[in-house]
């Protein structure tokens, strides 16, 4: 590797919108000379707010933009000696393709001929010769993006910066840009500094990757760097695809998870550290069960084209089984029959007592009020109850607005949750009472099962992280008869992706194989 | 939906009728001479004869164009800056001035053109404060000056909201797109910013200039007898003189040349900013 120095230097910088919306947290960051440096983050992450900082068209709050050892946070982007290729091109719509390209050369007064001759040169550059004519509002996306860079490029810019400049074009030309940009950052030789939220785009092209959320870098690396060993679950999820497993670090070059202790390349972590353990897709190999590390049941296999997504179930998921009782009839007719009210008895968990209120107890009790003739609904006037944070049976009345009212009853369980140790899951769900009728209706029975029952998953270790439930039952909601149904309620358990190109067959037992290599710890 | 747009035909029919129909009377009026409606009409040149070998006529028309011209760059050159200003201004800022630029279009104009009278007139605000600092007595009213001025107070608002319009629809990122290739306010603004508002001055000058040219209220009410325009002629033929086969004639003189002078202005428009081909498609 050659010696290079920095040639931009981002020194703490921070930037508030709006006196409190803080975009940049303090950004530190070197961009040597002739690299291509990729900002990488999602939407929102303060990377186009970086760019523009470097730009000139916005001036930090705070912090310092060394640039060759000056100091240009206060400098306007006309003097600055760097120029930027915008996200929608904003080629200027009443100049050709010449004169856009010439824009910057006519600015500083150079002659004809000299003009001519960088515009030819940019031109053939960009593989665009014979179009200095043409109207650019009139070309392809692919052709205005190439314009918009040779506009900023004839100028020779020491810097040149791209806002997402490859988000409007198709897959297929975004690819063939990707390499057509890389030749030309090769072929002129200067810095580039690249803003994307595409981690392909960036792994592709660059030679040191930024990755940003919140305002905050997560990690600066090569691509492989970044790719390999991520620094936390944020990169290791955005970068490719990945299998995140919390583990605890034993010692230097041992790492445990799922109950196992596993051979690993990483050191410089505390004795039984808690961390994140990342392990790539295609790192993983599948292979009998009695050769494999881990094994578990193949749970699906997606056809990808150039190989195959198998999903493995390493850990199984966690299940709660609660009762549905179905009855008939949840109605109040009132005397002259032209009303009707109808509600649900249910089972609340004693720590939940607290927070329910009116709004929460109708909906619970699913309480409806409405003219038999019309269908059309009234409200829900007037709710009468007694609830103690004891394990017990309350009635509740509801009255409509008119004056009819219905008794339930509310019952204050202590509710035991699963708890999942090795998958990290718990799991509860309630008993619930439904009519006929309200199951016929149900639109989408999945959900409305989950609601009935108040189901819900979490992660042990962080119990604001839910986890997704799925729903199995024995019945059919069309024709289901008065009576007593079993319905579960369960997690995924813990899944590992491989990508394989050989054929798995779905609910195969199988052996996942790795190395050491392999397995990459992170800090939590 | 194609049903639901059928209900219109009536509407557009009943339209056309009303738009067409006057104009088409006004071309039959034009070419022909009637006598007391007992007679059977007569197609004849003659009116257009008379104007174009009567001087009178013709200068009449030329002052009322060089009027028309005045008024539309005083506009342009009064109502850009505005225009620009509020442009720039935030949107809350923006919201206000515009409010208090149609304001006035509230009140009918007329109304507006005799309060004229009274701030121009002798013994006026105008004068008085001429008088402060000349110290001679000097009346601005029922001269061209004044027709001038009330031209340009009735028909600025056009301008500005024209040219406003197209500078609001100015894509932000080409002005930063400008700066980052070395232009410094002044010259962002020569090369990008007034290029592409050259279709909301046009607009605006379109605005501007067909009214003005065959106005004939504000000449009278503020030019007194002595400012006599295009539009007083055709005003006097329909309703003092009752000669209204030569009034529809001048004003057909007068429509055809306001068509060329658009086509004209549309030209100019089209080679300003560079684009004959998307010229149409744009607009």
């Amino acid at each position: 590797m050659e010696e290079r120095k920095p040639l931009i230097q981002f020194e703490n910088i921070v930037m508030i919108f709006d006196e409190n919306q803080v975009v940049l947290k303090g950004i530190n960051l070197d961009i040597m000379e002739n690299e291509f440096v990729t900002l990488l983050g999602p939407s929102g992450c303060g990377k186009t707010t970086l760019l523009r900082i470097l730009g000139g068209f916005l001036e930090p709050t705070e912090g310092k933009v060394i640039f060759d050892g000056e100091d240009i946070a206060k400098l306007p982007p006309y003097k600055r000696e760097l120029n930027t290729v915008f996200q929608k091109y904003a080629l200027f719509p009443h100049l050709n393709v010449y004169e856009n390209i010439a824009f910057g050369l006519r600015l500083k007064k150079m002659s004809k001929d000299i003009i001519d001759q960088k515009v030819m040169k940019m031109l053939k550059l960009i593989g665009l010769e014979g179009y200095e004519k043409k109207n650019v509002t009139l070309m392809s996306g692919g052709q205005q993006q190439r314009v918009a860079i040779a506009r900023a490029l004839v100028n020779e810019p020491k810097v040149l910066l791209l806002d997402e400049p490859l988000g409007a074009l198709d897959l297929k030309l975004r690819k063939e840009m990707q390499y057509e940009l890389k030749r030309i950052q090769q072929e002129v030789g200067i810095t580039f500094v690249y803003v994307t939220h595409d981690q392909e785009e960036a792994l592709t092209m660059s030679d040191k990757i930024v990755v940003m959320k919140d305002g905050i870098i997560q990690q600066i690396g090569s691509p492989i760097d970044i790719y390999n060993e991520p620094s936390n679950r944020f990169v290791a999820d955005f970068i490719g695809e990945s299998n995140i497993i919390p583990g605890i670090m034993k010692r230097d070059c041992v790492v445990e998870f799922n109950d196992t202790e596993f051979e690993c390349v990483d050191k410089d972590f505390n004795e039984n550290e808690p961390v994140d353990i990342v392990l790539r897709p295609e790192d993983l190999d599948i292979v009998p069960v009695e050769e494999g590390k881990l094994t578990g049941l193949v749970d699906s296999v997606l056809f990808k084209g150039m190989h195959y997504e198998v999903v493995v179930e390493t850990v199984p998921g966690t299940s709660v089984t609660v009762r549905m009782k179905v009855i008939k009839n949840n109605e109040v007719t009132s005397e002259d029959g032209k009303e009707k009210i109808s509600a649900n008895d249910f089972f609340v968990d004693i720590d939940d007592v607290e927070s329910l209120d009116d709004k929460e107890i109708i909906a619970r009790a699913d309480a409806q009020a409405w003219y038999t003739e019309t269908d059309e609904l009234m409200s829900i006037s007037k709710l009468e109850y007694d609830l103690k944070k004891e394990e017990g049976e309350y009635q509740v009345t509801f009255t409509s607005s008119s004056g009819l009212s219905i008794e339930r009853t509310i019952s204050v369980v202590d509710q035991k949750f699963v708890k999942n140790k090795k998958a990290n899951e718990g799991i509860m769900a309630f008993n619930f009472f439904k009519t006929v009728d309200e199951l016929e209706e149900a639109q989408a029975i999945d959900t409305d099962l989950k609601t009935w029952a108040n189901a819900q998953a979490w992660k042990l270790s962080d119990e604001s992280q839910p986890v997704e439930v799925y729903v199995d039952y024995d019945f059919d909601p069309e024709e289901v008869k008065v009576g007593t149904y079993k319905v579960t309620f369960s997690t995924a358990g813990q899944e590992m992706k491989i990508r394989t190109t050989d054929f798995v067959e779905e609910g195969k037992e199988v052996g996942i194989s790795f190395g050491p290599e392999d397995i990459h710890v992170m800090k939590k | 939906m194609k049903r639901f747009s059928d209900l219109a035909i009536p509407y557009i029919v009943w339209a056309v009728i009303m738009l067409f129909l006057p104009v088409l009377l006004l071309v039959f009026y034009a070419f022909t001479n009637s006598g007391n409606g007992m007679v059977s009409f007569t197609l004849t040149l003659e009116h257009f004869a008379k104007f174009f070998t009567d001087t009178d006529f013709l200068q009449v028309t030329g002052k009322s164009i060089m009027i028309a011209i005045k008024t539309t760059l005083l506009c342009v050159f009064l109502g850009y800056p505005v225009a620009y200003f509020i442009a720039n201004s935030d949107e809350k800022t923006r919201g206000i001035l515009i409010l208090a630029i149609t304001l006035p279009m509230w009140i009918n104009m007329l109304v507006r053109t005799y309060a004229w009278i009274g701030i121009l007139t002798e013994g006026g605000i105008v004068s008085r404060i001429i008088k402060v600092f000349t110290g001679k007595d000097y009346e601005v009213l029922y001269t061209e000056a004044a027709v001038l001025i009330g031209m340009v107070y009735n028909f600025l608002p056009f301008m500005i909201l024209q040219v406003n319009t197209s500078l609001c629809k100015l894509d932000k990122s080409l002005l930063d797109a400008a700066n980052d290739l070395g232009a410094n306010a002044f010259e962002r603004f020569i090369k990008v910013t007034l290029p592409l508002s050259v279709p909301g001055i046009v607009s605006g000058i379109s605005l501007v200039f067909l009214p003005a040219v065959s106005s004939f209220f504000i000449p009278k009410l503020l030019g007194g007898g002595q400012y006599f325009l295009i539009g007083n002629v055709i005003e006097n033929q329909f309703i003092t003189v009752g000669e209204w086969n030569f009034g529809s004639a001048i004003s057909m003189i007068m429509a055809v040349i306001m068509m060329l002078t658009m086509y004209v202005v549309r030209r100019a428009e089209d080679k300003v900013s560079g684009k004959e081909e998307t010229a149409n498609e744009k607009r």
